[in-house]
């Protein structure tokens, strides 16, 4: 625990990723809200629309619609400007977040001019993808394929999307490395998911919102099931976690004999949030730098896996569409790295979402982002945990197994460790709850109004800026997973280490505890309100 | 060498994963004897594991125990 006595509590906020992820997403969610005061500034924001070359008769998809800007549908003081925005929404929505974001990558010292332009071309490769994505044979389903002219549809929803842009990432990362390395610059999934999770925040905060636009009794429940969400979150993570670890630490030390502070660094980084949990458990038990490096790697690499096999298996094999949350709590469990886990969530969503319509020919429709929260909220208590197991580890290791006389480790060491983008998401959510609950009058008809008006600032927020974060996370991760770590002879044994400990202990474990917390929790149908 | 080991521990310790420190030692031999505070360091976290499962199942409204 070396030089640490300059730190204060404040230190990082302006040149830290999580602190960063604070500010874009708190930043703009306080923008939205002066749309309380009649004045919408995010009304721009671009979001995808189904499209096909050739929109039948009187039916849907044009090109010319392919993006709009959210004001054009939610805002209440400038829909007409906002409705003539069209695909102009694309270059509104990059110039304004090229300059925060750029405020951003100085204020944390990157190299600005490298950022620029990974950034710039990360963005458009974005915007093509999730064009591309949204081409109405990937993304419609059997209930609404005929308004485009088609017969089959993959049913993939916005998930295609972020196979994609998976698919794109990848092929860059692992067949254009000089181009890879290039944006690296600007490739930072950590940086965007964790700024998708805080307006994450946003869209819990918003649901009762939006469900109280149906109906008053809708509100209230999802807004109890937030809650429900949050407690059963937190008892299942911290089960979980306690036997993540030892049951690691345990496989690695005698079935695999490697070293205690190896098997200590691969314990948090399968167990825990990948590879923040690595740097903080390797920094607590000083490890050398290259286990911290070789176990984030790793984390990373798999983590691409997980996401690539589990929201499959958890929509088509079980627990299916029969217990959603089960399988979003046991995603928050299972996948190791903020970015991977809330795409395997809001993939998983997606798929979920479309299987249940298709299998009830319309008559369950659930709205979007629940399932997602249920795998972002595992894994947001997991994170919170990260600081205390460093701490107890850095405990152990200075007072049992190297005993260095009269060294001293800190309690705010806790602090430094804590994951500050979580701090984000509960103000979010938080304080658009309180807005519900005070002024509007839980939902109630003569409260509509004020209610109509957060929801004008929220949609943009909830639903273009984190669907576009998300985009953004699925490419960058791509870019970064360099495939050839794997077969490097150095990480073999770890990579077994890593198989074994996850896919026959963590991922079973995770789904045993899943289901004891969340089997039954039901996902409001809101079919009868949306047809 | 010791700049080198400087740079890698700087790497990891902002979590970098394109870490020049990936040709390094070897951290993966030279595994020490299994030691009695690991095994207290083991039993401890599960069971309080259980005791957290029990105390959660009681507790949460949403668990098995309460779900009809």
């Amino acid at each position: 625990m070396a030089d640490l006595s300059n730190r204060r509590w404040y230190s990082g906020m302006l040149t830290q990723e999580d602190w960063w992820a604070v500010w874009l997403g708190v930043g703009f969610f306080f923008i939205s809200l002066f749309n309380l005061a009649g004045v919408d500034l995010v009304g721009w924001i671009t979001y995808p629309t189904k499209w096909v070359l050739y929109p039948p008769e009187g039916g849907k998809g044009a090109v010319s619609h392919a993006f709009y800007a959210l004001g054009k549908k939610y805002s209440v003081t400038a829909k007409g400007f906002y409705k003539g925005l069209g695909w102009w929404s694309v270059l509104w929505t990059y110039v304004v977040f090229t300059i925060a974001t750029c405020i951003g990558a100085a204020f944390m010292r990157w190299n600005l001019k490298r950022f620029f332009t990974g950034w710039t071309i990360i963005y458009f490769l974005t915007i093509a993808t999730w064009f591309v994505g949204h081409h109405a044979f990937i993304a419609a389903n059997k209930i609404n394929m005929k308004q485009y002219g088609l017969n089959f549809a993959l049913s993939l929803g916005g998930g295609g999307s972020f196979i994609l842009a998976l698919i794109v990432g990848l092929i860059i990362g692992n067949f254009f490395k000089p181009f890879a390395n290039y944006l690296s610059e600007a490739a930072k999934p950590e940086w965007y998911i964790k700024t998708a999770i805080v307006t994450l925040g946003v869209k819990l905060g918003y649901l009762p919102i939006k469900l109280s636009g149906f109906s008053h009794k809708l509100g209230k429940e999802a807004a109890s099931l937030t809650f429900d969400l949050f407690v059963a979150g937190a008892a299942a993570t911290i089960v979980a976690y306690l036997i993540f670890w030892p049951g690691v630490y345990v496989i690695s030390r005698k079935l695999f004999k490697l070293p205690r502070k190896t098997a200590a660094v691969l314990g948090s980084g399968i167990s825990i949030c990948g590879v923040s949990a690595a740097v903080a458990t390797g920094g607590a038990v000083r490890a050398k730098p290259v286990v911290s490096i070789m176990v984030s790697a790793l984390v990373v690499v798999w983590a691409v896996i997980e996401l690539v096999i589990l929201p499959g298996f958890f929509t088509h094999v079980w627990p299916g569409t029969n217990d959603p949350l089960v399988a979003g709590a046991a995603m928050g469990m299972s996948v190791k790295t903020d970015g991977a886990d809330a795409a395997a969530g809001e993939l998983m969503d997606e798929f979920m979402r479309n299987k249940i319509e298709s299998e009830t020919d319309g008559a369950v429709i659930w709205p979007s982002g629940i399932i997602t929260a249920s795998a972002v909220m595992t894994k947001v208590w997991i994170d919170m945990f990260i600081g205390i197991w460093a701490f107890v580890l850095a405990l152990v290791w200075v007072y049992k197994f190297e005993r260095r006389a009269g060294e001293k480790v800190p309690v705010s060491e806790v602090w430094h460790r804590f994951p500050k983008f979580v701090i984000g998401y509960f103000f979010c959510w938080f304080f658009l709850l309180a807005l519900y609950f005070g002024p509007g009058q839980s939902g109630a008809v003569e409260a509509m109004p004020f209610l109509k008006s957060v929801k004008a600032g929220a949609v943009p927020i909830e639903k273009g800026m984190r669907k576009l974060f998300f985009m953004l996370t699925f490419l960058s991760l791509g870019i970064i997973t360099d495939f050839k770590k794997l077969k490097e002879a150095q990480f073999g044994k770890m990579v077994w280490v890593y198989f074994v400990a996850l896919f026959f202990f963590i991922i079973p474990v995770a789904i045993v505890i899943a289901y004891l917390f969340h089997h039954g929790m039901q996902i409001p149908n809101i079919a009868g309100f949306v047809q | 060498m010791e700049e080198k080991h400087d740079e890698s521990r700087k790497e990891a310790a902002s979590g970098s994963l394109t870490g020049t420190a990936l040709e390094a030692e070897d951290v993966l031999a030279g595994a020490e004897p299994w030691e009695p505070v690991e095994t207290k360091l083991v039993v401890w976290s599960l069971l309080i594991a259980a005791a957290a499962l029990i105390i959660g199942l009681l507790v949460v409204p949403t668990s098995i125990l309460h779900t009809p």
